[in-house]
């Protein structure tokens, strides 16, 4: 009897349990397969984030390691107005004077608003914003004052007195109603220096992995030619976090560190860029033009030492960019007027066309051509090849070209680089305008020799000059020297590129003895004439047109040379824009071009030609003689 | 027989006390360990944060000490001081500069002899 009773407990309680057990199983399945993606999503969601790593900009340097921009971290400090509640104008005081914000423009930005979005099922919801940015660019030291003044924060009550709730609502106001997000800025120490090279920035927000991330941009220059390199690639983080929102590291999931960008290296001496902006500034008080710019190169590679343009900008400053602070070096296109001679004196030399000791009847300043009056700025008679580019005389010149052909002139002067790209790596080169033959006008053969018809960049001039310096190769311009790592670890380098032999040796011996007349005496620039280095150059003063009309009293004067002739080290470009107190080029750009020359000889150690060694020492000359004859 | 049957069944058998008692050490001992493992876990998790924390701000600060010793190297900026500071410092004048003759390189055939690469029999006359 017993033994039933017991028997029949025990099954009873056996089915309780079954069923117990049953239930839970059902449930597990139920929670477990049925509804595992849904749930398990929602778990990930929970739990799981995905912190993305913004990586760091690359610097850009000079040729010797100078910083010309770089990125330091910042903080942009927000704000969640939720956890605030009436403390507005407590928060708003302390905060103010270390974000340097208004503090009743900061008192409105902490008020709580409403905001209105649609959720999934496009219903309109409105909710409270618990995001709002107070300060971008708050360096990393005012970013710990701001952490220790909201944690040593009195609301003026006795906190010890409060129920539970608000002790917690004054301790999370503290630890996390203002936050900081990582940010970058991007720096340039040197302010305006190189700034039209350099470029300038602009914060934009990328797309990486579905997350919306601050980044910097490039917005012209080497900023923008180089963003790939310079930008690097973006990390992430998938991980886990815990109630209070830290990270429990060790359900760290995925994690992939960023690859900072490249430092982006330029064939830019820093040293030369100060010495031509110091002398351009100069010569802008003296002169006043509209623009000056200045152009230093290695004619051998093509290596641009400097490159400026006044007026300039500070990129750290956007408010200073204006179009008139364009890199008129590589954008503007102009009648080169007299410096263009040396394509076609150097053209019909390569062709025959003409010796170097053919004479030309200059026609006394006035030569009727196609119906138009040719002019020489003063009245020359009989002129050798190389009395033309002494005298600069335009109607030597075009006999030249006459004697030349048409078709001969276009080669030469597309050979030269003239009517298409450098191809130098920075955004908005202009072609220039070189019209092909069947274009020309029957005055065209006549004018282009002097540099009218045909529309030019200022390095476009500058090449064709460094081709001559560099026995008739022309030399595809570099501005960037290499790319390396941020442990100085060279990832590409750059080499010089010839483009294309433009005239033979002997014709380069022939107007390199012609250019060395010019910075003479009996030349057009006696002003650019250096005293212990021989110079070979050109002068160019070329009226301006607008509307289609020559406008008088509006001139683009010029002098491109190098130095030292006989084995050129740099080739120097100064162009003024409607310089006042003179315009002709060897008048208004020769002086300039001498300082920078001087100055640039002396910091590039370039040894002086021994012939012209008149005060040195007896054993600085003796010494400075025996290397140039045993190089 | 029957009395020494119910003295045999009142006696504490230790044996299997012993071996309870082990087994529930055993388990507690391991939950515990568990638990106090995963703390630890959480507790290193929560130092190498902190570590990685410091790690980046040193590399910022590192960074920026750099950029400003850079800076401070530049010509523009050394070029500024000196003006400042009045130095009376110019470029140096070609004819001041003394040049002197590079030597020419090695001989890799025939390396010049150091003292101690002579043979012995030349050291003692």
């Amino acid at each position: 009897m017993t033994n039933k009773l017991q028997i029949k407990r025990a099954l009873l309680l056996l089915g309780f349990l079954g069923l117990a057990f049953g239930g839970l199983i059902c449930r597990l399945v139920y929670l477990q397969a049925w509804r595992h993606d849904e749930l398990s999503a929602l778990a990930r969601e929970n739990t799981q984030r995905e912190f993305v790593q913004v990586p760091r900009r690359g610097d850009i340097r000079d040729v010797n390691g100078n910083i010309l921009a770089t990125s330091v971290s910042v903080k942009t400090v927000c704000a969640d107005p939720t956890l605030i509640g009436n403390q507005q104008a407590v928060v708003a005081q302390a905060l103010a004077p270390l974000l340097k914000m208004n503090e009743a423009a900061l008192f409105q930005k902490l008020l709580p608003r409403a905001v209105v979005s649609k959720n999934e099922s496009g219903e309109t919801v409105t909710n409270i914003s618990r995001y709002v940015r107070l300060a971008k660019n708050v360096p990393e030291e005012t970013w710990q004052r701001v952490v220790m003044t909201m944690t040593n924060l009195a609301f003026g009550v006795d906190e010890n007195k409060l129920s539970r709730t608000n002790r917690a609502f004054f301790r999370d106001l503290r630890q996390s109603a203002i936050f900081a997000e990582p940010d970058q800025m991007r720096i340039y120490p040197n302010g305006a220096l190189a700034s039209q090279v350099i470029g300038f920035p602009a914060a934009a927000e990328t797309n990486v992995n579905g997350h919306l991330v601050s980044q910097i941009v490039g917005c012209d220059g080497v900023e923008l030619a180089m963003n790939k390199a310079l930008s690097g690639a973006a990390g992430w983080r998938l991980t886990e976090t815990d109630r209070q929102q830290h990270e429990v590291v060790a359900l760290r999931d995925e994690d992939v560190f960023a690859r900072d960008g490249l430092n982006v290296v330029l064939t830019i001496d820093s040293a030369v860029q100060h010495i031509v902006e110091t002398a351009l500034a100069d010569a802008m008080q003296k002169h006043t033009p509209r623009s000056i710019t200045g152009v230093v190169m290695r004619p051998s590679t093509g290596e641009i030492l400097a490159m400026v343009t006044l007026p300039n900008y500070d990129p750290n400053q956007p408010a200073t960019i204006t179009p008139e602070t364009r890199n008129r070096v590589i954008t503007d296109v102009v009648e080169p007027g007299s410096t263009f001679k040396i394509v076609v004196v150097s053209g019909a030399l390569n062709n025959g066309a003409v010796k170097f000791n053919d004479q030309f009847n200059c026609e006394q300043g006035h030569f009727a051509f196609a119906g138009h009056i040719l002019h020489d700025h003063e009245p020359f008679g009989t002129l050798s090849t190389e009395g033309i580019i002494t005298k600069s005389s335009n109607i030597g010149a075009a006999k030249i070209g006459i004697k030349l052909g048409e078709q001969s002139l276009y080669d030469y002067a597309w050979n030269y680089g003239f009517g298409q790209r450098t191809g130098i790596p920075l955004p908005g080169e202009a072609r220039g305008i070189l019209y092909p033959v069947k274009k020309w006008s029957k005055v065209s053969i006549a004018q282009i020799p002097m540099g009218h018809g045909v529309a030019v960049t200022r390095l476009q001039m500058l090449m064709a000059m460094a081709a001559i310096a560099n026995d008739g190769w022309l030399m595809r311009p570099m501005i960037v020297s290499r790319l390396e790592d941020h442990d100085g670890n060279v990832v590409q380098r750059y080499q010089p590129q010839c483009v294309r032999r433009v005239i033979n040796e002997t014709t380069d011996k022939l107007m390199i003895e012609a250019l060395k007349t010019v910075a003479t005496k009996d030349g057009t620039a006696e002003g650019a004439a250096m005293k212990n280095y021989v110079v070979a150059g050109k002068t160019g003063t070329a009226q301006k047109a607008e509307n289609g009309v020559y406008v008088s009293g509006k001139y683009l004067s010029s002098f491109i040379g190098f130095f030292p002739a006989d084995d050129p080290q740099i080739c120097i470009s100064v162009v003024m824009d409607e310089p006042k107190e003179g315009y002709y080029g060897g008048q208004v750009c020769g002086p300039v071009f001498r300082d920078i020359a001087e100055r640039c000889a002396s910091y590039l150690n370039i040894p002086p030609d021994p012939k012209l060694m008149t005060n040195a020492s007896p054993m600085v000359a003796e010494t400075t003689a025996r290397k140039f004859q045993n190089p | 027989m029957a009395k020494n049957q119910k003295k045999q069944a009142a006696e504490i058998r230790f044996g299997p006390v012993l071996k309870v008692v082990l087994l529930c050490s055993l388990i507690c001992g391991s939950a515990v360990g568990y638990v106090w493992q995963k703390n630890e876990i959480y507790k290193l998790g929560q130092f190498i944060r902190q570590r990685e924390t410091r790690l980046t701000q040193l590399q910022n600060d590192n960074k920026r000490l750099a950029d400003q010793l850079a800076i401070l190297h530049s010509p523009v900026m050394l070029d500024q001081r000196g003006r400042e500071l009045n130095l009376g410092l110019v470029p140096a004048q070609p004819a001041q500069v003394v040049r002197l003759d590079e030597p020419p390189p090695p001989d890799e055939k025939n390396p010049p002899r150091q003292f101690v690469q002579r043979p012995a029999a030349a050291l003692t006359p």
